[in-house]
C-alpha cells in the first residue's frame, strides 16, 4: 500500500509537468487576473529623433479612482528625452530630460523619478531628482525624498523638512499672475498678513 | 565663589539640541532697514528650512538658497585637497554651490554661522563673492561666535519669525578654526557699514552693508 503511493505520486508530477511544457495549452487551473487600472495611451508622444508613436508600454495611462481624471505613468525603467505636451496628470517614476508643458494638469515625480527638464504645470509634486526652471500656476512641494536644482515660481511652495534644495524661489502674486484663482490669491493674501502681524 | 564672566557667558550658551528662539537686535535691524524694500532678494546660505522659507515668502522676497553650511561643517572631501602636506580648502569650488545670481542684486545674504567654519584663508574670496552679489545698500548678516567660545558648533539655524533665530546646536564640537575678531570682519568687508550686536549666547551678530554708490 505505501509502495503504491510511492510509485503514484511521480506520475501526477510528470503529468503536470508536461502540461506546462506543452505549447499554446492553458494552465489548468489559471489564477484570476487582477483587474488593470492601466491602459494604453492614445499615440500622442514621440521619442526624441524618431516619427514614431511611442510604445505603449513607455507611458500608460490610467483613470484615477478618486477623480475619474486621466493619468499618465512614466514607468521606473523608462528613459525619455524630449517635449512633452498633454491634457492630463502626469506622474514620472523614470528618467527625462527635455521639457514638459501641461499647463493645465499635475506633474508629480515620484521617489525613484530623474527630471532634467523645465516644466510648466498647475502644481508641480517633487519625491525624486529634479533639475530645471518649474513655473506652477497653484503650487510646487518638494517632499522630504525631493531633490531639486532649479528655479521654482508658483502661488504656493510647500517643501517638506529633509528635503534638498538649491536655486531660487518666487512666488507668484495675485497681481503679478493674470490666471491666478480666487483660492491662490487668498491664499497669497493670508501670507501677507501674516508677515504683517 | 563667584563666576568669571566667561563662566557666566559659558553657562548660557546653547544647549545641545534645539536651543530656544531669542529675539535678535541685528535680524530686528535688518527687517526695518529693508521695510521699504518691495521685494527683498535674500540669499539663505544654510540648509533649507521650511520655516524660514515661509518667513521669507511671507515677506514677498525672491529667496535664493544654497547651502554651504553642511559641507563646511562637514569638511566635505569635494572641497579639500588632502594630497599635500597642509590640506588645502578648495575655495573657488566651494563657492561654485551657489545658484546663479546676478552680481549687485541681492538685498541680503543670510550666511548664518557659515565663517566660522571656513578656514581664514578662504575668507576675503567667500565674503569678496557675497559683497558682490549685495544690490547697493545690500546686508550681509552672520553670526561669529565670541573668541572664548571653544565648542558649541550650530549644526543649523532658521526663522521662527522675521526675527527670532533658531539653532539646533551640537555643544560637544569644537569649532574648527580660530575665531573671527571684530577688526577682521571689518578688514574683510573694506567699504561696509558694520554692525555687530552681541548676544547673550556668546554669538555675535555682524550686518555690513554696502554703500549706496557702488565701487566696482
Amino acid at each position: 500500500m505505501w509502495r503504491d503511493k510511492e510509485k503514484k505520486a511521480p506520475t501526477q508530477k510528470a503529468t503536470s509537468k508536461a502540461w506546462e511544457d506543452l505549447p499554446g495549452l492553458i494552465d489548468p487551473a489559471p489564477a484570476p487576473e487582477e483587474p488593470r487600472p492601466i491602459t494604453p495611451v492614445t499615440p500622442t508622444y514621440f521619442t526624441e529623433g524618431s516619427e514614431k508613436p511611442m510604445s505603449e508600454t513607455i507611458l500608460k495611462t490610467a483613470n484615477s479612482s478618486s477623480s475619474g481624471q486621466r493619468q499618465t505613468l512614466l514607468g521606473s525603467s523608462m528613459v525619455l528625452k524630449g517635449e512633452l505636451t498633454g491634457d492630463e496628470d502626469l506622474t514620472i517614476e523614470g528618467q527625462f530630460d527635455g521639457t514638459i508643458n501641461l499647463k493645465d494638469y499635475c506633474v508629480t515625480i515620484g521617489q525613484h523619478g530623474q527630471v532634467k527638464a523645465d516644466i510648466n504645470a498647475r502644481q508641480v509634486s517633487v519625491g525624486g531628482k529634479l533639475s530645471g526652471k518649474v513655473n506652477a500656476r497653484d503650487k510646487i512641494e518638494i517632499r522630504k525624498t525631493g531633490n531639486v536644482v532649479g528655479d521654482l515660481v508658483a502661488m504656493g511652495v510647500a517643501i517638506e523638512e529633509g528635503a534638498y534644495f538649491k536655486g531660487s524661489i518666487e512666488i507668484l502674486r495675485e497681481e503679478e499672475s493674470s490666471t491666478s484663482s480666487s483660492s491662490a490669491a487668498t491664499h497669497s493674501r493670508a501670507a501677507v498678513s501674516t508677515w504683517s502681524a | 565663589m563667584a563666576w568669571t564672566s566667561q563662566q557666566k557667558a559659558l553657562s548660557r550658551t546653547p544647549q545641545p539640541g534645539t536651543g530656544a528662539p531669542v529675539p535678535s537686535q541685528g535680524l530686528e535691524w535688518l527687517w526695518k532697514h529693508l521695510q521699504d524694500v518691495r521685494q527683498p532678494q535674500i540669499l539663505d546660505c544654510g540648509p533649507v528650512s521650511p520655516a524660514t522659507l515661509q518667513v521669507l515668502l511671507n515677506r514677498r522676497a525672491k529667496v535664493y538658497v544654497a547651502d554651504l553650511i553642511t559641507p563646511a561643517l562637514e569638511a566635505d572631501p569635494r572641497f579639500w585637497d588632502r594630497s599635500k602636506k597642509t590640506p588645502l580648502f578648495l575655495t573657488a569650488d566651494f563657492l561654485r554651490q551657489l545658484p546663479e545670481i546676478p552680481p549687485a542684486s541681492v538685498t541680503a545674504v543670510l550666511s548664518w554661522n557659515l565663517l566660522d567654519l571656513l578656514p581664514a584663508e578662504s575668507l576675503p574670496n567667500v565674503l569678496g563673492l557675497f559683497y558682490s552679489l549685495l544690490a547697493p545698500l545690500g546686508v550681509f548678516y552672520c553670526i561669529l561666535r565670541e573668541p572664548f567660545l571653544a565648542a558649541g558648533i550650530e549644526r543649523r539655524w532658521w526663522l521662527e519669525s522675521p526675527a527670532s533665530p533658531r539653532s539646533q546646536v551640537d555643544a560637544e564640537r569644537t569649532f574648527p578654526h580660530p575665531p573671527i575678531t571684530n577688526r577682521e570682519i571689518e578688514k574683510l568687508l573694506p567699504g561696509a557699514s558694520v554692525k555687530i550686536f552681541l548676544t547673550r549666547s556668546g554669538r555675535r551678530e555682524v550686518l555690513a552693508m554696502r554703500p549706496a554708490e557702488l565701487r566696482i
